[in-house]
């Protein structure tokens, strides 16, 4: 049969052996994806149940599991037909809609079976209910059920749960956390009076029917699209899942610096409703006091600046000149030094503090220079900076010129270029995308620097934007988180601009120019 | 310009790189220091150059010692096995490069830019990167920028070693007409003797970091005046035996317990002259195979080259390589008859191996 189809493909609309196939893979998937919810969660999920207290994240995988599972075995059988696709479309679609259809067929009758997805028993109160004027409208009820056993009428109002309101998802939320047989006494009004009725949680199996129509209609849907779905396309539909949660985070940070408050993603005005969009937030740009709290935002972001500035200047300066000297130059002690640079940069910054603080004081009882570096000045919290950037940096970049071969510096000494010449027009220029990475690194761990700047620093004068942040976190009043969003967003744009434009340039690498051993 | 190097000694820690180096460089000489890898002739250049400076002895250039001077102001033009060229500089600024150092006008800058590079044909690539050009086009680009400041010395290092075999020998032809055409003064580091063969007047064969000998290559392959130069000179190398030379009823003989060579007497006098054994040394293209030759032997590995077949021949208890006529077809396992061109036999001291013919 499937011989005479290959031939004249356009001979039949409808082949049985196709159906077959896309069936059977569709099932194995199926099958293959219910075996795994089953090792986690009746295999896995005990096993660590025994060794720890917390094995939610077996159940998690195996819940996963079993919602991808239909979803799979759609996917599945649509895919062996997609070479059908390609010449007759017609055959190809009718056969997905069919084999889907089955599948879908399996897999609730699979749920039924072991009662779980739409007709897992779930706690109810076994009545149904709206939402109406002034509270819960009870509209219906299960004839024996909780609710009619426990004396409730059609047509009562629930207000609430013991002596606190409710609305109807808040009721529904607490009724599926409920355990069955748990009480829950609800406040009500019947005719307008006041009363309260316990209900006893009950466990019931309703078929969702809307669900199951529900499940049909997105079987079909998602057979036809894996059936003509570009494989091209999955790596991006790939990213763009996985990305979505990172762009939602900074999308809400946005939306937050320019509302009162939100919920979600929503702006939400003083009484609830969508709305309520404010410059409140961002009124610390021009104004030099928030609740009382005295601050200068432009001496700030220059502390902010003055650090990262200086931080990515010397840096560079530094290491670049001592990478060369180590990458080059033997001399005595070079082994030595390169070990104890390493140590350093895995010293925890921490533990120097106290120390640190001691030079500072001193430095600044120096005359002159105490002004510029010494104990609460931008220049000292620079300099402290510095010296624990500096083993990373030394480093970077004695790697980077370690990776120039000889030759092209001897070539370059030879063409008449002084050592120091050398090294600025023929070195330097080679290892550019390394200075931008370490300029790129210095900057940003110098505008957000945070312990140093809160350490050495006391008074506003010399803060910088982080300690200003943290600062809005007051232990005594509560926290305008929006506030925090906004001088967080603040702090975040040169970053995001920096980035914009170094990335073109992170991404400039040299190729070719020499080759063989050196 | 003439060199000289004068007890040239080069140690890095320990280590000898180079020790008690002496030879001259004439004006318009091409000579090529000749070695296996890690011999010195490298370091021997680099400090002609100036990057390296030397432990003791000294560097000429004509009269003047240069030990001290930096290498920008030698004058010497190099060309890397690398090629080292500037990847972040185009083709352009790659030539310039020594002209804007040594302070040229622009316009002059320019002009012998283009004239360095329509010389050695990349004219038309002047706007490109190096990354952009092939292994071929660099190593133009490489020589162009050691030729475009004109210098007093040229300085090679393995330049062909990256290239194709076929690019590589029309590249040593050229470079060998290039130098004579301008008359500078050259050398050329190897470790593949053809080249040095090919394109030197004279060869310095380095080992160990110790100058070997330092002739014209007909007296290193005709006339070597030690074992090392014999052996280490000519593709396939050069046969050595053990043999005891002895003057009987009035010719010269070479035994050992396998065979008897007859020795022409201007040779078989001055190897006779040492008593007890002597190494004798025999090129494979001096052997043939012939039937009526003086030695019996089997073939044990026969290695097609194209235009002959070289093959292993057990003598007794040593092996000779021997090339033959491939139309004989000569399988392993045969028994074969040589022939030994005796005129060409060279004569070792087994202790000194030094040369008992041209010393």
């Amino acid at each position: 049969m499937a011989g005479t189809a290959t031939t004249s493909p356009t001979a039949r609309v409808f082949v049985l052996s196709d159906l077959v196939r896309a069936v059977r893979a569709g099932l194995i998937a199926v099958v293959a994806l219910a075996a795994g919810a089953f090792l986690f969660e009746s295999v896995l999920r005990p096993l660590i149940a025994s060794a720890t207290v917390d094995e939610t994240v077996t159940q998690t995988l195996a819940g996963l599991l079993l919602l991808l599972m239909p979803f799979v075995g759609y996917i599945a059988s649509s895919s062996t037909l997609r070479p059908i696709a390609r010449t007759d479309i017609l055959r190809a679609v009718l056969t997905a809609l069919i084999a889907a259809g089955v599948v879908h067929v399996a897999v609730v009758a699979a749920q039924a079976a072991f009662e779980v997805g739409p007709f897992a028993e779930r706690a109810s109160l076994e009545m149904a209910l709206v939402e109406g004027e002034g509270g819960i409208i009870v509209e219906s009820m299960i004839p024996g059920g909780a609710a009619e056993q426990a004396g409730m009428q059609l047509g009562d109002v629930i207000t609430g749960i013991r002596r606190d309101s409710v609305d109807l998802a808040g009721l529904l939320t607490r009724v599926g956390q409920s355990q069955p047989d748990d009480p829950l006494r609800l406040r009500l009004l019947r005719d307008g009076e006041e009363m309260q009725i316990t209900v006893r949680v009950a466990l019931a199996t309703e078929s969702n029917v809307d669900a199951l129509l529900q499940g049909v209609v997105i079987a079909l849907i998602v057979a036809v699209v894996a059936l003509f779905w570009p494989g091209a396309w999955t790596p991006f539909a790939l990213l763009i899942l996985f990305l979505v949660p990172m762009v939602v985070g900074y999308i809400w940070l946005i939306i937050a610096t320019f509302s009162y408050r939100t919920q979600g993603l929503l702006p939400l005005d003083g009484s609830g409703n969508i709305g309520g969009l404010t410059l409140e937030n961002w009124r610390f740009l021009t104004t030099n006091n928030i609740a009382g709290y005295q601050f200068d935002i432009v001496r700030i972001t220059l502390n902010s600046l003055l650090i990262a500035v200086a931080m990515t200047v010397t840096v560079l300066l530094v290491s670049s000149m001592a990478g060369y000297a180590l990458s080059r130059m033997n001399f005595p002690g070079r082994r030595t030094f390169l070990s104890f640079t390493l140590i350093l940069h895995g010293f925890p910054a921490v533990t120097l503090i106290i120390p640190i603080f001691f030079v500072l004081i001193n430095l600044a009882n120096l005359p002159g220079i105490g002004q510029v570096v010494g104990f609460n000045t931008p220049g000292g919290i620079a300099l402290v900076m510095v010296a624990f950037e500096l083993p990373l940096g030394v480093w970077l970049m004695k790697g980077f010129f370690d990776n120039i071969p000889w030759d092209i510096e001897r070539s370059a000494l030879i063409d008449g270029a002084s050592r120091w010449r050398t090294f600025r027009q023929i070195l330097l220029p080679q290892i550019r995308p390394g200075i931008l990475a370490l300029g790129i690194f210095a900057f940003i761990s110098g505008w957000n620097a945070y312990i140093i700047p809160a350490t050495y620093s006391i008074g506003r004068g010399t803060s910088n934007l982080p300690v200003f942040l943290n600062s809005l976190l007051g232990e005594t009043s509560p926290v305008d988180w929006n506030q925090v969003a906004a001088v967080g967003l603040f702090q975040l744009a040169p970053i995001v601009v920096f980035f914009v434009f170094a990335q073109e340039y992170l991404l400039n690498i040299y190729a070719g120019g020499t080759k063989g051993t050196t | 310009m003439e060199v000289t190097l004068e007890n040239l000694t080069k140690k890095f820690g320990n280590v000898v790189g180079v020790e008690n180096l002496s030879l001259d460089i004439r004006e318009s000489e091409f000579v090529a220091f000749l070695g296996p890898s890690g011999c010195g002739k490298t370091t021997t250049l680099l400090m002609i150059a100036g990057i390296y400076k030397p432990t003791a002895g000294a560097i000429r250039f004509d009269d003047r010692v240069v030990n001290q001077v930096p290498p920008q102001d030698r004058n010497v033009g190099m060309v890397f096995q690398s090629y080292a060229l500037y990847p972040h500089m185009t083709v352009f600024d790659n030539l310039a490069y020594p002209l804007k150092l040594k302070k040229v006008p622009k316009r002059e800058q320019v002009e012998r830019v283009q004239r360095t590079a329509d010389a050695m044909g990349i004219g038309q690539l002047l706007d490109r990167r190096p990354g952009q050009l092939s292994g071929g086009q660099q190593q133009r680009v490489a020589l162009g920028r050691a030729l475009v400041k004109e210098p007093d010395i040229l300085l090679f290092d393995e330049p062909l070693s990256n290239l194709d075999a076929r690019l590589r020998l029309s590249t040593r032809g050229e470079i060998k007409q290039l130098q004579k055409r301008l008359g500078i003064t050259a050398i050329y580091v190897t470790h593949d003797q053809v080249e040095a063969m090919t394109m030197a007047d004279r060869i310095a064969v380095i080992n160990l970091g110790h100058l070997q000998a330092y002739d014209t290559p007909e007296d290193l392959y005709d006339r070597p005046k030690t074992l090392f130069i014999a052996g280490f000179v000519g593709n396939p190398p050069m046969n050595f035996l053990n043999v005891e030379v002895r003057r009987e009823e009035g010719a010269f003989k070479a035994r050992n317990h396998a065979f008897a060579l007859t020795i022409p007497p201007e040779r078989g006098e001055k190897a006779a002259s040492q008593s007890g054994e002597v190494v004798l040394g025999i090129r494979p293209e001096d052997i043939s195979v012939a039937p009526e030759g003086e030695l019996e032997g089997e073939v044990a590995v026969v290695e097609p080259l194209g235009r002959d077949d070289l093959i292993d021949v057990r003598v007794g208890e040593s092996v000779l390589f021997v090339l033959a006529d491939p139309h004989l077809r000569i399988r392993a396992g045969d028994k074969v008859r040589l022939h030994v061109d005796t005129g060409r036999v060279q004569f070792f001291d087994q202790k000194t191996e030094q040369s008992l013919l041209w010393s």
